[in-house]
């Protein structure tokens, strides 16, 4: 009983970082009704430049930390520019593909300019954890529980208390309309991926503080992790995505506890899927539909 | 040839199977970034039944196919009215659990006193089919390429054929396709089937070229790029794919001296390809512009029917 609640904690404090990612991941799908595969590997370049500026200048998380956030949201920009924007209305499959090719080149990029296969990453708190009675709890866990959970707050603020938010939500609703009422679609658009890119460089910062080291493989982990998390709280919605993150944090949690690793993953995979073929629309139930159109 | 060409080549081979299980399915309207997994039985399948069975080649491979395509057409049913990211995703997830179960599968029998079989993460060694019955490299790049220009002639008719057609309108409009009476369900059950299939036969040909497979070699990159191919070579046609392939393996892998700056340049070479030819270097109206141009310069015969 007590490995199960402990598992239960842990779980929701990894999955809190799980369910930014999925956040940003689904703004960039509601904006574009595209898949980014790059968005893992833009994280992961923004983890890259926090691991040289830490290496190089030996700067303090904070430094390190806004290093992630500002490489992610620029490397977003990069794919915004190449992928998304240029493509024709309806070419969604290209522009996947395309990320997908980006994706090879920033991973590409990564191992020039660091090429062994890991890299020291600052942690991000020191210090004993705090003892609940029978539990503990890690001091960086709870430092990213608690800054995953604030942005994603800010998130949902930004989305439903500001003319920008009414903006981005009119073009998730309708993009055409969007363009019709006035709303500047274009200047948006790179806009909210190099904010939703930022808000994958934070949690990205976040696992990557815990972990303590940096591999060129963290682009896939997060492009999956994001994808997962996403697909099982429901496409579309900031409440459906954090909860998305918390659920698969635990559910990998307890099954890697009692199963290990690899079952760990067979699980979440199984999950993944029953919610697919059962329930597409997520456990929370997204705000639009995801059917990206199919004609070039 | 030397070896290194006959290797590239068996390569680009056996991967355009993948690719045109996946392209097959792109003509359906669907994304899957799973068909690795159909390869991975496929290779796990008919490498089991020459190493451990003792069953010769051929009916090795036939075995191959049909377990893919069954798994396929098995995993195609509850995921049927799965579309877009959805049928993307869900494919993946297909994907990464038989990865993992591989990674799980233990199946040894003593033979000559080592074991053999599949061995969990360790892979399945000793697929030594084309050693113990003396098939040379190139004999059995031959049999990969006449499977090969099989699977296309049968792509040739199936393009000019009603399946084929139904294939693709449902592709272009899925309602509109149910609404002409063409039963949809059925069409893309069997279209996951056959892709399936395709990709499994790709599986055991690469089962035996390399004697040796591991769970690993089978995750998402080998699905996407299966995937991307289609994209990159072409949708109008099934050459397409193997123009992909062809791009990717011969021309990239081949040029040593872009080590290391391979994927920055290809990378790049393919999103600036996308922007221009969002549906491939072959799409539909590349391919329709040659064959009438073929059909122009053809000498005059009169035809019956109306012109044009």
């Amino acid at each position: 009983m007590v490995d199960l609640v402990q598992n239960t904690i842990d779980g929701l404090m990894i999955g809190s970082s799980y369910g930014l990612l999925a956040l940003g991941f689904t703004l960039i799908f509601g904006v574009m009704r595209r898949l980014n595969l790059s968005y893992g590997p833009s994280v992961m370049i923004g983890g890259y430049l926090g691991t040289v500026v830490y290496l190089q200048f030996g700067a303090g998380p904070l430094v390190v930390a806004a290093a992630v956030v500002v490489g992610a949201a620029v490397a977003g920009i990069y794919v915004e520019r190449l992928c998304f924007a240029p493509m024709k209305a309806g070419a969604a499959i290209a522009s996947m593909v395309s990320s997908f090719a980006i994706w090879m080149q920033l991973e590409q990029a990564a191992i020039l300019v660091l090429p062994r296969h890991t890299y020291p990453f600052p942690p991000l708190a020191t210090g004993a954890p705090l003892e609940l009675g029978p539990f503990s709890i890690r001091i960086d866990h709870l430092v990213m529980l608690c800054s995953a959970l604030g942005l994603a707050a800010a998130v949902q603020l930004v989305l439903y208390r500001t003319r920008f938010g009414l903006a981005l939500r009119a073009i998730i609703g309708n993009p055409v309309a969007a363009h019709l009422v006035g709303i500047d679609v274009g200047a948006a658009m790179p806009l909210a991926f190099a904010g939703a890119s930022a808000v994958g460089g934070v949690a990205g910062f976040l696992v990557l503080a815990v972990d303590q080291q940096v591999t060129p493989m963290f682009g896939m982990w997060v492009t999956l992790k994001g994808l997962i998390a996403m697909m099982i709280g429901g496409l579309g919605s900031v409440p459906g995505a954090v909860l998305g993150g918390l659920l698969l944090g635990v559910i990998e949690a307890q099954s890697q506890w009692y199963f290990g690793p690899q079952i760990r993953d067979l699980v979440a995979y199984f999950v993944l899927f029953a919610v697919l073929a059962i329930r597409p629309r997520g456990l929370v139930g997204g705000t639009f539909d995801a059917s990206m159109p199919q004609k070039a | 040839m030397d070896d290194y060409t006959i290797g590239v080549l068996s390569n680009i081979g056996v991967v355009s199977f993948v690719a045109l299980s996946a392209y097959l399915l792109l003509l359906t309207g669907e994304i899957s970034f799973g068909q690795q997994a159909f390869f991975a039985i496929g290779a796990y399948a008919a490498g089991i039944a020459t190493a451990l069975w003792g069953w010769p080649l051929a009916p090795a491979l036939a075995w191959g196919a049909v377990s893919a395509g069954c798994a396929a057409v098995l995993v195609g049913l509850p995921t049927l009215r799965l579309h877009g990211l959805y049928f993307a995703i869900a494919t993946l997830a297909f994907a990464e659990m038989v990865r993992i179960l591989f990674e799980l599968f233990r199946y040894q029998v003593e033979i000559d006193g080592e074991p053999v079989g599949p061995d969990g993460t360790e892979g399945f060694r000793n697929i030594r089919y084309i050693f113990d019955h003396n098939i040379d490299a190139v004999q059995f790049l031959l049999l990969i390429y006449a499977l090969l220009a099989a699977a296309l002639l049968g792509f040739v008719l199936l393009e000019r054929s009603r399946t084929g057609v139904a294939f693709r309108m449902i592709g272009e409009d899925e309602t509109l396709a149910g609404l002409q009476g063409i039963s949809v369900a059925r069409h893309k059950v069997l279209a996951a089937g056959i892709a399936g299939a395709l990709a499994g036969v790709g599986g055991g040909l690469y089962a035996h070229l390399t004697t040796y497979v591991e769970p690993r070699i089978f995750d998402v990159m080998l699905g996407v790029h299966s995937l991307a191919y289609g994209l990159i070579g072409g949708l109008g046609t099934a050459f397409g794919p193997l123009l992909g392939v062809l791009i990717d393996i011969g021309l990239l892998e081949s040029i040593r001296v872009l080590a290391g700056y391979r994927m920055i340049i290809f990378g790049g070479i393919v999103a600036l390809l996308l922007i221009v030819r969002p549906r491939g270097l072959l799409d539909e109206r590349t391919v329709h512009g040659i064959g009438d141009l073929w059909r122009r310069t053809r000498p005059r015969r009169r035809q019956p029917g109306p012109g044009p």
